[in-house]
């Protein structure tokens, strides 16, 4: 940061930075400014007129400006409250609502749109124009990721800008002049590229929307919890939103100036499927010789495992690269136990890898199990590992049999001796215990990311009745080995 | 109008006046010659600034002053340019045309003393895209300077070299807003930028840039060659010199004179003019183009110039003249020019882009006789969100003085088309609501 200079922000001394926009001090200040072109993360073109406050510099009598082109100069004196600036605001939005359908009631973007807020703190009740309003195209198709209403754009450009300065990959327009203008792309052709989700978010109103999350809930039904996404080693933060505490709808990137800026790829945002997936692993399971599976409390299942690791010599744990770093210690400490150090699958690099956000590498935490003492090694190599030597593998953690290949573990020898801990069962007759973990939309835990920061993951809803958490399973699997069992014979 | 001495027109009236043989036949850029050979930069802003030459493309701001904004060339190596803004478009005006047409050396030369005075080393002509003719004899002209070397490298011998430009403009009024303009010469759709920063500061391509109307450098050549005080002893006091004037409407002489500044309007209109056409009565006008607003016949005792226009909540703008009989209807005419600004708005501001739709909705349902009481209320309402100073550029304000003229003027026929159902050619009829509107 810059050197900063002091100014007054409704009364109160505040610090500034002057390289930023006056609306930035104003909100760092914690004073709501309404705004719609003004986006932190993009250019600023004064354009919306809505972020009206009212300045007074020197001598000069106060005026109303927009606080999102007003330069920063030492001393100068904000007030974000001022009647004539409210006035600005009003005036202006009369304007913005003359041609918005003003279908709220049918607007995804409904109760997390900043013309509907904007409109209630400061709009009148009433519209003064009888014209019939514009009418544009409600449903254009602008590729497999977004829908956009003509009709609710209210042409801030925010989405012509993040197309421009954030991914470098200009794809949108501003056509057609004046009260004709309407955002489209070159020719009508579909957008391209891994960062089209962002549209959705940086769109002040309900004109850019996600087809995924086209009429599937109503906004202030979703429970949000501030998340991280685990598609890659960069480990954007995001919030995590869910129905009803049942399926995850949307997830989205929460701001950090430290990973993401604002922004997260459309490989991490609508990588949630899995979370969703149906068929989970409740509690725990036991093979049985006659009947294939037998349910069982987590517990019981956990004293089947000690009993085949404290038999078996040589014993092989194989992390999922979801593992957090407090699983990973309490692995770490079970392979202290075992005489093992433990492994996680490394997954090969994919082919989303640039230069914004994403990595490339599919695994969120490598850097925190590498710290911990983790061998990463790629599933082939793993896989050989079992079939050649090891008589006993514990599969820890999310998705490990994903990671591994779901194929590949249900192949495994019928001699092994396989103990899996997943959130979905694996049908194969080499595993003997099957225990229920959660995912990262149900547990609490730090990955950290290819530069060294801690994402926070958090649980945003229950896993199923009777999974324990992994953590808990593997330290009282711990106890357990340091326990005589009852009834052992040699 | 032998009454008035002149200089702005007396080149043009000459036969061949746009090739380079008869222009420098009559003196043509010895100014130039003058200010390279005898003059710093400094002196010719200086010579400028004294002469009170004000801008004529519509702002009225004293030209010196704006030179001299350039940042100093010694701490600022930037690249340095000046724009010519030759996209006249103002509905009324029409004089640069017939300067660029029959003067087009006069340009040239003004242009080349303004870059040398900013120490500009190349200037921009951006000629709206309509004017073939006057885009065509500039283009010749400044390709025959060039082959007598007074365009391009060391100008006359001197150390100074600037090049000349041409662009043509592709339609758009909102291309002749300054920074319009430099965003269309740099390729880019013709949107304002938002000031600060100002184009002294960062102008085209991010350089210091003076965007100056025709007419403006017009005047340098003469103020170099006669003086200051010659330029003085022409116009009033605080709008020296004199002035294009283009009339058009309903008179008997509709054309480009030249003026000096601050005559009354009705001195214009009688003796230049010729006076309101078929010996009707004058209703309305508008002083300085169609932004500047509608008067009253009243007010045509008021000076031509910038402050006494302004007195009357006008504006001396490009000093065009439109003149309305009284068998005009001022409401149909301000629909008119509202649906000009809706077209021509750029569309980035929302008060702007909205509004100047809105106003001309209003205008045109009263007109049509489905006005409402409020509306009158509601256009002023309207105008005042729209201005002034309250968007990117001065459209919206273009768009609502005239507004508000109607409402302070001609209140009167508002609420007559209210009450008696619209124009008179409406009345007793039903207008059908614009299908899609």
């Amino acid at each position: 940061m810059s050197d900063t200079v002091t100014i007054k922000v409704n009364g109160r001394e505040v610090e500034a930075d002057p390289t930023k926009p006056l609306i930035a001090a104003c909100h760092d200040s914690g004073e709501e400014v309404p705004h719609y072109c003004y986006h932190p993360g993009l250019s600023p073109v004064g354009s919306c007129r809505i972020c009206q406050v009212s300045v007074k510099v020197g001598e000069m009598p106060a005026r109303v400006v927009v606080a999102c082109r007003t330069p920063i100069t030492p001393g100068m004196e904000v007030d974000t409250e001022a009647p004539k600036a409210h006035d600005a605001r009003k005036e202006c939005l009369e304007f913005l609502l003359k041609n918005h359908p003003l279908d709220c009631p049918i607007c995804d973007k409904a109760g997390e749109c900043t013309l509907q807020d904007y409109s209630f703190d400061e709009g009148q009740g009433e519209g003064r124009s009888v014209e019939p309003r514009r009418k544009l195209d409600k449903r254009k198709d602008l590729g497999d990721v977004i829908v956009l209403d003509q009709e609710r754009c209210i042409l801030c450009s925010r989405c012509v800008r993040f197309m421009e300065e954030v991914p470098g990959t200009p794809q949108l327009c501003v056509s057609q002049r004046g009260s004709h203008s309407v955002i489209e792309t070159w020719q009508d052709r579909p957008l391209a590229g891994n960062y089209q989700g962002n549209l959705a978010d940086v769109c002040p109103v309900g004109a850019l929307t996600l087809k995924e999350f086209r009429f599937q809930a109503r906004v202030w039904n979703l429970h949000k919890v501030a998340s991280t996404c685990p598609g890659c080693s960069r480990g954007c933060s995001t919030t995590v939103e869910v129905l009803r505490k049942g399926e995850v709808k949307r997830v989205r990137p929460r701001e950090n100036a430290a990973v993401n800026g604002w922004w997260m790829c459309d490989e991490g945002r609508f990588g949630f499927d899995a979370v969703n997936r149906e068929g989970r692993l409740a509690g725990a399971l036991l093979r049985s010789t006659s009947r294939g599976w037998d349910a069982v409390d987590t517990a019981d299942a956990l004293e089947t495992a000690r009993d085949m690791l404290a038999v078996h010599g040589e014993v092989l744990l194989v992390g999922s690269p979801f593992l957090t770093v407090e699983e990973g210690k309490v692995l770490v400490g079970l392979g202290k136990t075992l005489g093992t150090r433990p492994v996680f699958v490394s997954p090969e690099p994919n082919e989303w890898a640039d230069d914004l956000l994403h990595t490339g590498d599919p695994s969120p935490n490598r850097k925190g199990l590498e710290d911990l003492g983790f061998d990463a090694l790629p599933a082939e190599e793993i896989l050989a590992r079992i079939s050649e030597g090891s008589e006993a593998v514990v599969l820890v953690g999310e998705r490990i049999a994903d990671s591994l290949g779901r194929d590949a573990v249900a192949g495994l020898g019928e001699h092994l001796r396989v103990i899996l801990m997943d959130t979905h069962p694996v049908d194969s007759r080499a595993i003997d215990v099957a225990i229920g973990v959660p995912n990262y939309v149900e547990r609490a835990g730090t990955w950290v990311n290819i530069d060294g920061h801690a994402g926070r993951i958090a649980p945003a809803r229950q896993a199923p009745a009777g999974t324990w958490n992994l953590e808990r399973s593997l330290d009282h699997l711990h106890t357990l080995l340091h326990t005589e069992p009852e009834g052992a014979t040699p | 109008m032998s009454q008035f001495p002149t200089y702005l027109l007396d080149h043009a009236a000459r036969e061949d006046s746009h090739t380079l043989k008869v222009y420098r036949e009559h003196g043509g850029y010895t100014a130039l010659e003058k200010a390279l050979k005898l003059m710093t930069p400094e002196a010719v802003i200086d010579e400028v600034k004294a002469s009170g030459l004000r801008g004529r493309g519509g702002a009225g701001f004293p030209t010196g002053l704006k030179w001299s904004f350039m940042p100093d060339p010694e701490k600022d190596k930037r690249p340095r340019y000046v724009a010519i803004n030759a996209d006249e478009s103002e509905p009324g005006t029409c004089k640069d045309r017939v300067l660029m047409r029959e003067d087009p050396h006069g340009l040239v030369e003004g242009t080349l003393i303004a870059a040398y005075a900013m120490r500009c080393e190349a200037a921009y002509i951006y000629v709206r895209g309509e004017y073939r003719l006057p885009y065509d004899r500039v283009q010749a002209a400044i390709d025959e300077a060039r082959a007598a070397g007074l365009v391009g490298q060391n100008i006359l011998g001197s150390d100074f070299s600037c090049e000349l430009h041409m662009h043509k403009g592709a339609g758009a009024y909102i291309c002749g807003e300054e920074t319009g303009l430099m965003e269309s010469l740099e390729g880019k759709r013709g949107h304002p930028r938002p000031k600060p920063p100002f184009p002294a500061g960062f102008g085209l391509w991010g350089c210091p840039t003076t965007v100056n109307n025709v007419e403006t450098v017009f005047n340098a050549p003469f103020i170099l060659n006669r003086g200051s005080s010659w330029f003085r002893s022409m116009g009033t006091e605080k709008s020296p010199g004199n002035f294009l004037c283009g009339i058009s409407g309903h008179v008997e002489k509709p054309g480009v004179y030249e003026l000096p500044l601050g005559l009354p309007a009705q001195k214009i209109l009688d003796e230049v003019a010729g006076g309101i056409w078929k010996g009707r009565k004058l209703k309305a006008w508008i002083p300085g183009g169609s932004s500047t607003g509608f008067l009253k016949p009243e007010h045509t005792s008021t000076p031509m110039d910038h402050d006494s226009l302004k007195g009357i909540g006008s504006m001396f703008g490009t000093g065009a003249m439109i003149l309305l009989d009284e068998t005009a209807s001022v409401t149909r005419s301000a629909r008119i020019l509202m649906d000009f600004y809706e077209h021509e708005s750029c569309g980035q501001c929302s008060q702007c882009r909205e509004g100047t739709q809105w106003l001309s909705q209003i205008f045109l349902r009263i007109e049509q006789g489905q006005g409402r009481t409020e509306d009158i209320q509601l256009l002023e309402d309207l105008a005042n969100g729209m201005a002034p100073g309250k968007t990117i550029c001065a459209l919206s304000d273009a768009a609502a003085i005239p507004t508000h003229s109607v409402i302070r003027n001609f209140k009167d026929e508002l609420e007559e088309y209210v009450r008696e159902g619209g124009h008179p050619e409406y009345r007793g009829t039903q207008v059908p609501q614009e299908a899609g509107a």
